[in-house]
């Protein structure tokens, strides 16, 4: 993919030192502590551990919707502490896609809109836009549910419209917290295939969040976190 | 921008009830405004029609004679005041702006009906009846306020027209007839000959002294069924003088001291009896105007025109000349600009909740939209258009049914007695002739949707992603 700038090593994700402490009032909750992690591009990442071990901490800092209490990130080559609320935002537009556990589709917006709200965002304009949502949504195999809103379609066919509103502005990452949790596993397992299929077409990096051992299996990167701190990395060929 | 109001109206439609019941807040701020502003529109209107149509818009006095001169109209007549009248019909500026430039004169007296021995201080108006005629014609705004004719005639000056409280107490009311005109008690009859006697007799020693130019003194005058009275004033000289005039009518003048004590003649007949054989002159040259809109115009104009000519006149609006009509102004604007907040006020609360609500509910679709790269502006954007659409479409629906209401109010035919009026006046709301009062009600509550909605869209604006996403 053209334009996908990458760090001096080929990493597309470093993360050195990196904590996130959360504060439920006077208690202050480990988020993660002091991470040094690397994630290579045009990869398929899994992030694993048990529930409450730091997994969406993770992802949301990665995602850059969300600021580490220390520590650096960077993505692409840039360092997200530099960027202020808006410019953290064009960047998002442009860089990252998001997949979330509950599809979180625009329930007012029917499934090609939704697709082309991300192109919007991403401040692709007219023809081109509706261009790419069109293709897009034919390669999730949803060409003919365009008109149909959020709650017109099913669980499977909405995680669909959301992979296809992740991928559609062709991002250096995308990001899905457990994208299967809410999908029974033999739906699951037809998003996992898509999304890896799209994956290895697409050359984009993905990283994922699960505790789904299909998932797990597929990784060509697995992180394992516990309590916060990275216990493992295991990298595939 | 398209985009937005766009996405924006279907979110209106997510929670239909909401959205409605926030709508009809707007549109009931709407019409009630527009209503209430209609109705008071018509109020000033009516008012304005009945003072252009009776008092003109512009007096031309003798200076001082407004605050100092109205007791006593022999010194303070204008001299030569036909020549004057002529100067302002006749300037080239003034000449388009003119419907009727009339003189009147201002007196007051005894009146006494000597037949029945009774009489009764009497405030009087001398006018050009011909002119009145054409000046309760005025109907610029069209406000179907009538102003009843006098019945008064040039060519008869001796005939005149009282208040109906003064046909009254001039015990005239079996010859006149009429409405509110009962002829009084025999006992009260008895207190009042005295004073009456004794009148009658100055009216016939002094009446014809000074000479009435008809020769027709007081003692001529029959007495019995006939409504003849004569008038007493001091002429400029100082001596006493009488004029009988023949009362054709009794009109009911509105406020009862008027209505007691109202004489109006034709001018002549006036001035006979104020200035006897002097010279007749006017205390008030009357101008009437095509349009109220001239009148700063116009009064510059005759300041200029009086200053140059050397004429130490004054010039008086018809405001200046009765506070009453500021006054009923000031009280109905402020009665307006309580209800247009009031209305304002329900508005905000309603967007405010409206809003708020919906920015609670979609919490979680915030958070996906700023996670997909929305900048914090564009989710505030987003919410505002939502309340301006809240508001415009609230606000059209008010402003629509308000038209619709005024109209049919409008001709149902309903009518009403404004304060001061004799007659009943059309019950009119001049909603579709008031396009200032439309937009000022329109795009005001609309704005006061948006202004409401920038509470909770600054709220949503400023969610944490993190903690957006995590919202149930
Ligand atoms: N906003 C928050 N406020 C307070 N504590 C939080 C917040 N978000 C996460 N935490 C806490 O931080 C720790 C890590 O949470 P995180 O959501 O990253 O775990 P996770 O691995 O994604 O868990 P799960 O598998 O259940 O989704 C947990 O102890 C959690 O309770
Ligand atoms: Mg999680």
């Amino acid at each position: 993919m053209p334009g996908h700038a990458q760090g001096p090593d080929g990493d597309l994700i470093r993360l050195q030192g990196v904590s996130k402490t959360y504060r439920l009032g006077a208690v202050a909750v480990t988020g993660l502590v002091d991470v040094d992690l690397a994630l290579r591009r045009e990869r398929f990442s899994v992030v694993a551990g048990p529930s409450g071990s730091g997994k969406t901490t993770l992802l949301n800092l990665v995602g850059c919707i969300d600021r580490p209490d220390k520590g650096r990130i960077e993505v692409r080559g840039t360092d997200i502490a530099g960027l202020d609320d808006d410019r953290l935002s064009d960047f998002r537009a442009r860089t990252i896609g998001y997949i979330f556990q509950g599809f979180n589709l625009v329930p007012v917006l029917s499934a090609f809109e939704n697709v082309e709200q991300s192109l919007r965002i991403a401040g692709i304009a007219g023809k081109e836009r509706r261009e790419r949502t069109r293709a897009m949504l034919a390669s999730v195999g949803l060409a003919d549910k365009a008109a149909h809103k959020p709650d017109e379609l099913s669980g499977g066919q909405r995680q669909r419209v959301a992979i296809a509103r992740a991928l559609v502005k062709e991002p250096a990452l995308v990001l899905a917290d457990e994208p299967t949790a809410n999908l029974d596993s033999a739906t699951g397992k037809q998003i996992l295939d898509l999304m890896h299929d799209m994956q290895s077409r697409l050359k984009t990096s993905f990283v994922f969040s699960s505790h789904d051992p299909q998932l797990v299996e597929r990784a060509d990167d697995l992180v394992t976190i516990r309590d916060g701190r990275v216990v493992e990395v295991r990298r595939a060929a | 921008m398209a985009q937005i109001l766009d996405l924006a109206t279907r979110n209106v439609w997510r929670n239909r009830r909401r959205s409605l019941t926030t709508m009809v807040a707007v549109a009931v701020g709407a019409l009630s405004i527009v209503l209430f502003g209609g109705f008071v529109a018509n109020i000033f209107v009516g008012i304005e029609t009945t003072m252009v149509k009776t008092a003109g818009h512009i007096h031309v006095y003798r200076n001082g004679y407004f605050l100092f001169g109205s007791g006593d109209p022999s010194g303070y007549g204008i001299a030569r005041y036909r020549d004057v009248m002529r100067l302002i019909e006749q300037d080239a500026e003034m000449k388009p702006m003119l419907e009727v430039v009339t003189p009147r004169l201002q007196l007051s007296g005894i009146a006494g009906n000597f037949a029945e021995n009774v009489s009764k201080t009497f405030l009087g108006v001398g006018l050009v009846p011909s002119d009145r005629e054409r000046m309760i014609a005025w109907d610029a705004y069209k406000a179907l306020v009538p102003v009843p004719s006098y019945g008064l005639d040039d060519a008869r000056p001796e005939e005149a027209v009282v208040g109906v409280g003064m046909a009254r107490m001039l015990h005239l009311c079996r010859a006149l007839g009429g409405k509110n005109c009962p002829t009084p008690p025999a006992k009260a009859v008895a207190a009042q000959t005295q004073e009456g006697a004794a009148l009658a007799a100055l009216a016939t020693a002094e009446g014809t002294a000074e000479g009435t130019a008809d020769g027709k003194g007081a003692e001529q005058a029959p007495a019995g069924a006939t409504a003849r009275i004569d008038l007493l004033a001091a002429t400029a000289s100082g001596a006493p003088n009488a004029v009988p005039v023949t009362v054709i009518a009794a009109k009911s003048m509105g406020a009862k001291p008027l209505d007691e004590s109202f004489v109006v003649m034709p001018i002549a007949q006036a001035q006979r009896l104020v200035y006897g054989r002097g010279e007749p002159r006017a205390t008030a040259i009357v101008l009437q105007l095509k349009s109220t809109s001239m009148l700063p115009a116009a009064r510059a104009r005759l300041e200029a025109l009086f200053k140059s000519e050397g004429l130490d006149l004054e010039v008086l609006d018809f405001a200046q000349l009765d506070p009453w009509y500021n006054q009923v102004r000031g009280m109905f604007t402020a009665i307006f600009g309580f209800i247009a907040a009031l209305m304002a006020v329900i508005v905000l609360f309603t967007v405010v909740n409206t809003m708020s609500m919906a920015v609670v509910e979609r919490t979680r679709e915030i958070g996906t939209l700023r996670a997909l790269g929305m900048r914090r502006g564009a989710i505030r954007r987003l919410f505002l258009a939502e309340g301006a659409v809240l508001g415009l479409i609230g606000a059209s629906l008010g402003v629509g049914l308000a038209l619709l209401l005024a109209w049919l109010v409008n001709g149902s035919g309903m009518t009403w007695t404004p304060p001061n009026n004799v007659e009943p006046v059309p019950l009119l709301v001049r909603a579709a002739g008031s396009p200032s009062l439309l937009a000022l009600a329109w795009a005001g509550l609309a704005a006061v949707a948006v202004l409401s909605s920038l509470f909770p869209a600054n709220r949503a604006a400023r969610l944490e992603i993190v903690e957006a996403l995590r919202h149930a």
